[in-house]
C-alpha cells in the first residue's frame, strides 16, 4: 500500500453499473482514491467518478494503467446457451472478457504493487465457477479459471506482499435481473422470486453485500487472506467438493 | 442482523488468544461483550464456565441474555491444542477430551444460544475451526478431527436454519500467534514459516477482523468457511 500521506488507489472494472458501481462507492467511502473503468462510455462512468471524487478511465485499459494499490477485476460477460449448439465465437468471447482480459490487467498492475511493497487483487468470479450450471459452460469455465488464477496468483505474489483472492457470489439483485426477466417473459418481481427459490436463505444478495466483501479483502481486515474464494451466496454453493 | 447501539456478543474461550482478540475488537467497536472461559476474560461480563458442561453453558448464556437483553452474536473459540503425538499413541482420554471441548463446547453453545436468537429472529454464530481441518495435518489427529467435526456441525446447522434470519459460519484460522502454540511448537519453526506464502504466522487480530466482518456484514454467508491462513490452505 502507498504511504499514509496519500490515499491508496483502487481500480474497479465494470464500474458503470451493478456490482462494480456499488464497489466503487464502498471503496471510496472506505477512503480509497478510486479509478472506475468500463468498456462502455455513455456518461455513467463520468457521473460515478464525479460522485466519488474519483477518476474515470473508460475503454480497454489493460495496456495503459498502473499505479494501483487495489485491483477489483469485475468486468464480465455472460451469454447462456447449450454447449453443443452455441456459436464458438460467443463461447470464447466470454473466456476472453472474463478471464483473459483480467489476466492482462493484472500484468499491468503488478509491477507497481511490487515496487510499492504490496497490494490487493480481488477477482470477481461466480458461484457457477465453483459448481457449474447448465447452458453456461463458457461462463462457468471462465469463472472457474478466474478462481484458479486467484489461487495461483495468491501463492506466487503473497511473498511480495500482494494478496490475491476471489469472490464467488451467486444471485445478486442488479439491473441484470431485468434482462433475465425480459428474456423469460416475466416481471422483474417474478424473476426475483424465481431466483429466491434457488437460494437456501431465500435472499438475493444486494450489490452492497458484495461490495462489502470486496472492501473486507481490500482493507486491513483482509491481511491474512491468500488465494481464498469468498462465497456470499446465501448457501447456493455450500454443498460442494 | 440489527445494526444499532449496544449489540451483544458472547465469546467462549474469551480469556486468551483468538477469543480475547475477538472480544477486544468487538468491544472497541461498541459491542457489549460477554466471555465464557475457565479463566477470567477482559469482557463486560466475564463468566467462569466449562464449555463441556451443557447445563453450565445454558446457565451462563441465559445469564448473558438476561443481563444484556439478548444476544446478537456468538463466537465459539474455546479450545486447546496438543501436537507431536503419533496416531497410535493418542489415548482414549486425549481423544475424548479434545472432542468434548472443541466439538462439545460448540454444540453446547449453539444449543444454548440458538433458542434466544430464534426467539428474536435475529443472530449469528461463528465457530472457530482450523485450516488443519481443511487440509489435514500430522501428529495432532485428535485436534484435527475435532476441528473438522465443527465444520460438519456448523454447515448442517446452517442448512437447518437457512430459512430463518440466523446465520452460522466458520472461521478456519491458519497457524496463529497465540499461547496455544508453545515456544517450541513446530508451527513456529522458521523452516515451516518459510513454506507459507505470507511467510509468517497469522495474528489474532486478523482472525478477530474476519469474525467481525461475518458478524456485521456477512448476512449472505450461510454455512461458509472463511480461512485467513497466510496461504497455508488454498
Amino acid at each position: 500500500m502507498t504511504g499514509s500521506s496519500s490515499r491508496s488507489v483502487a481500480l474497479v472494472t465494470g464500474a458503470a453499473q451493478g456490482l462494480g458501481y456499488a464497489t466503487a462507492l464502498r471503496l471510496a467511502a472506505d477512503g480509497f482514491a478510486v479509478a472506475v473503468n468500463d468498456i462502455s462510455d455513455d456518461g455513467r462512468l463520468a457521473a460515478l467518478a464525479s460522485k466519488i471524487g474519483g477518476l474515470a478511465v473508460p475503454g480497454d485499459i489493460a495496456e495503459q494503467f498502473s499505479g494501483v494499490d487495489v485491483l477489483v477485476a469485475n468486468a464480465a460477460a455472460m451469454d447462456m446457451g447449450s454447449f453443443l449448439t452455441q456459436d464458438p465465437r460467443t463461447w470464447w468471447r466470454q473466456v476472453e472478457v472474463n478471464l483473459s482480459g483480467h489476466f492482462r490487467l493484472i500484468q499491468a498492475v503488478v509491477p507497481h504493487m511490487r515496487a510499492a511493497g504490496g497490494g490487493r487483487i480481488v477477482l470477481i468470479a461466480s458461484g457457477w465457477g465453483v459448481i457449474g450450471h447448465p447452458n453456461a459452460t463458457a461462463y462457468a469455465a471462465s469463472k472457474a479459471g478466474l478462481i484458479a488464477l486467484a489461487k495461483g496468483l495468491g501463492r506466487e505474489l503473497a511473498p511480495q506482499g500482494i494478496l490475491a483472492n476471489a469472490i464467488a457470489p451467486s444471485y445478486i439483485d442488479t439491473e441484470q435481473l431485468g434482462v433475465d426477466a425480459a428474456d423469460a417473459g416475466i416481471t422483474l418481481d417474478e424473476m426475483r422470486q424465481r431466483y429466491r427459490e434457488l437460494i437456501p436463505t431465500g435472499q438475493l444478495a444486494t450489490v452492497e453485500d458484495i461490495a462489502a466483501a470486496v472492501a473486507f479483502l481490500a482493507g486491513p481486515g483482509g491481511s491474512a487472506f491468500v488465494g481464498q474464494v469468498l462465497q456470499p451466496g446465501g448457501g447456493v454453493t455450500r454443498a460442494r467438493a | 442482523m440489527s445494526v444499532g447501539a449496544e449489540q451483544v456478543v458472547v465469546i467462549t474461550g474469551a480469556a486468551s488468544g483468538i477469543g480475547a482478540a475477538t472480544a477486544a475488537l468487538f468491544g472497541r467497536q461498541g459491542w457489549r461483550t460477554a466471555g465464557l472461559d475457565l479463566r477470567p476474560s477482559a469482557t463486560d461480563l466475564s463468566l467462569s464456565c466449562d464449555v463441556t458442561d451443557a447445563a453450565a453453558v445454558r446457565s451462563a448464556i441465559d445469564a448473558v441474555a438476561r443481563q444484556f437483553g439478548g444476544i446478537d452474536a456468538a463466537v465459539t473459540a474455546a479450545g486447546y491444542y496438543e501436537e507431536g503425538i503419533d496416531v497410535c499413541d493418542i489415548t482414549r482420554t486425549q481423544w475424548d477430551s479434545m472432542l468434548q471441548v472443541i466439538l462439545g463446547g460448540t454444540v453446547n453453545t449453539c444449543a444454548a444460544v440458538l433458542p434466544h436468537m430464534l426467539a428474536r429472529q435475529s443472530g449469528t454464530v461463528i465457530a472457530i475451526s482450523s485450516e488443519l481441518a481443511l487440509g489435514g495435518s500430522a501428529t495432532d489427529l485428535h485436534y484435527v478431527a475435532a476441528k473438522g467435526a465443527v465444520l460438519g456441525l456448523v454447515k448442517s446447522l446452517a442448512a437447518e436454519l437457512a430459512a430463518t434470519p440466523i446465520r452460522l459460519n466458520v472461521v478456519a484460522p491458519g497457524p496463529t500467534d497465540t499461547p496455544l502454540l508453545a515456544p517450541d511448537s513446530l508451527w513456529r519453526k522458521p523452516d515451516y514459516l518459510a513454506t507459507l506464502p505470507l511467510g509468517r504466522l497469522v495474528r489474532p487480530d486478523e482472525i478477530a477482523a474476519t469474525v467481525y466482518y461475518l458478524a456485521t456484514e456477512g448476512v449472505m454467508y450461510c454455512g461458509e468457511v472463511l480461512s485467513p491462513n497466510a496461504g497455508a490452505v488454498i
